[in-house]
């Protein structure tokens, strides 16, 4: 009952940062607005105002909640999937395997859209799954697959794709600007047509997400055992996998690589309300997306031009992270 | 009538086979304890008995229905297992633990029934751990944890109960404790009960046959009474012993034979 309790208040806190960060990000920008403007846009379908609060603002805040809520998930399900709080997407490789095919696309020149879709981002996700389906091949011997190989062959398949993405950089100077586009994540760029790119896949993958939510607590017992309570155990697994590769690729697809979000957050949250995952995965969504809706205003306002929106995850998150460590008995 | 049948049974890892042809019936409502050496093989077959094991031959059916075809939803509402103790960053209750065995009986996204709750009061106080009911396992002494998969696989709520090595890292009044407790489970809830076992002694009283276990192989299988033998247990455990007969069971009892002094 008392973690009950706990979540109804953590859902109410959450709720309130969610609507409030959402306005501060509908208000605050280089164009002087006020509560009024979007008042008489909202009441009064004055359009004075329109193209800045919809197609600028608020697709960027959104975004900023979808992808926060994606890499999050997708964090929380690694977690659960290995058993082990160091995981993320950037550990299984997907996060660097993403940002690779788009700095690939920036190298080879090529920049035109097919059906709404930037070829970067057609280029992120395609390299994000080879990655990682790569990694899952690898990780087997013989039919047989151990989480720890995979865990390790992720690190080191993540690190070849950032050093060869560093290397075409490197290669290419002139480039800089979009390379640091795709190694620190910004929403800069963030329009509708990136929501429709992510906010289908969201979806999907949240609802399979909590659909298989109690196959993966039965996880925690070793797979012997969630096989004799009648889980399904390697389809549950593949599922998981599949799902979290898909939201991390495609919030790198559209926004680049942002650290911290998909380790911190589920790590932060599991301490919070415990290790069920039917909550762990809708409170990790919820709390990632607002994670990011403030980190990008962050980016956005703290200087006079723009920050890559990882460096302020990176020195918001690695200390907290550092902390959270430091807490556990 | 619960029943298993294993003819010709090999089973074993992506190395190779760890036990070979092997072939018995595991009989509605008896206590089977099976013995041997470390390594010979005790673990992988009990796993290997319920399906787990990709690299397998031979057959073997749970009341008439082959196992390697059976879905694991299925197959859960036959048999319950509980592994060998491990320690693991477990952050779980024991309630949630325990309603973990009803996992087959709910709706992926329901929440726990009346009659979850209903069983998993019930088990949990033949397990004798309600006391224990908001605890995380973490905090749990080893016998107490034990208990509480005991507790997990009853509420799965399975003619068949599977245990490996019940008794492994437990002080010696845990491993009674938890033998008293399958025990009841067997007179009184009808379980069939088949678990690996090194202490020879301890499972005699308990177990109406014995299987001993010897590279992967049966060596031999029968009522304690007529298996517990100097030349079997010379044989399987490569120890010499005395049997005699226990004061309390009147049942045999083996007796270690000190070696010192002998081949100095």
């Amino acid at each position: 009952m008392k973690t009950r309790v706990k979540k109804l208040r953590l859902l109410l806190v959450l709720l309130i940062l969610l609507i409030a960060g959402f306005l501060i990000s509908l208000l605050e920008g280089p164009v002087e607005t006020n509560f009024n403007d979007l008042w008489n846009l909202v009441v009064k379908n004055d359009s004075t105002f329109r193209t800045i609060f919809v197609d600028l603002r608020l697709s960027r805040a959104l975004l900023a909640f979808l992808v926060g809520a994606s890499l999050s998930l997708s964090g929380a399900i690694l977690q659960g999937y290995f058993q082990n709080p160091m995981a993320g997407p950037f550990v299984v490789g997907v996060s660097s395997g993403a940002s690779f095919g788009a700095v690939l696309c920036i190298y080879l020149g090529l920049n035109i859209r097919i059906i709404g879709f930037s070829v970067q981002s057609i280029f992120a996700f395609a390299s994000g799954f080879v990655i990682v389906s790569l990694v899952y091949l690898l990780s087997q011997r013989k039919g047989v697959f151990k989480v720890e190989t995979l865990l390790l062959t992720g690190i080191a398949a993540g690190a070849l794709a950032s050093a060869l993405t560093s290397f075409m950089i490197f290669l290419k100077a002139d480039h800089f600007e979009q390379a640091v586009f795709w190694l620190l994540g910004s929403f800069a760029l963030s329009d509708w047509n990136q929501i429709t790119a992510v906010l289908p896949y969201f979806f999907l993958c949240f609802i399979i997400a909590q659909w298989l939510a109690k196959d993966m607590n039965l996880l925690v017992l070793g797979d012997d055992v969630a096989q004799s309570l009648g889980c399904p155990v390697s389809s549950v697994r593949k599922t998981f996998l599949a799902i979290s590769t898909f939201l991390a690729a495609s919030s790198v697809s559209v926004s680049g690589i942002i650290g911290f979000v998909g380790l911190i957050v589920p790590h932060w949250i599991r301490i919070l309300i415990g290790p069920d995952h039917r909550c762990l995965f809708f409170f990790s969504s919820l709390t990632g997306g607002i994670f990011l809706i403030y980190s990008d205003l962050l980016a956005r306002t703290l200087l006079q031009g723009e920050l890559p929106i990882g460096i302020i995850t990176a020195v918001v998150g690695a200390p907290f992270f550092i902390y959270l460590l430091s807490q556990r008995k | 009538m619960a029943l298993i049948e294993v003819k010709d049974l090999s089973a074993g890892y992506e190395n190779g086979y760890v036990v070979e042809n092997i072939s018995f019936t595991l009989k509605d409502g008896e206590f089977l304890s099976i013995l041997g050496r470390n390594g010979s093989g005790k673990s992988t077959l009990i796993k290997a008995l319920q399906g787990l094991l990709k690299n397998a031959s031979g057959q073997i059916t749970v009341d008439g229905e082959d196992i390697f075809s059976l879905k694991a939803r299925r197959l859960a509402k036959k048999i319950a297992y509980v592994p060998q103790i491990f320690s693991f960053s477990f952050e779980f209750s024991v309630m949630e633990t325990v309603l973990m065995g009803r996992y087959i009986h709910q709706g992926r996204l329901g929440g726990i029934s009346p009659s979850d709750s209903g069983i998993v009061e019930e088990v949990m106080s033949l397990a004798e751990i309600d006391h224990l009911k908001d605890k995380k396992i973490a905090h749990l002494s080893g016998g107490e944890r034990q208990r509480v998969f005991i507790a997990r696989a009853l509420a799965q709520d399975t003619p068949f109960l599977f245990l490996d090595e019940p008794s492994s890292h437990l002080d010696i009044s845990y491993q009674v404790e938890i033998y008293q407790i399958l025990k009841r489970l067997q007179e009184e809830k009808g379980k069939t009960i088949l678990s690996t076992e090194h202490n020879i002694n301890l499972v005699i009283p308990y177990s109406q046959r014995l299987m001993f276990l010897k590279e992967g192989k049966v060596s031999a299988l029968g009522e304690p009474e007529k298996l517990i033998t100097k030349e079997n247990i010379k044989d399987v455990f490569r120890a010499d012993v005395e049997i005699r007969e226990n004061i309390h069971s009147k049942l045999p009892e083996i007796s270690l034979i000190p070696k010192a002094g002998e081949d100095s």
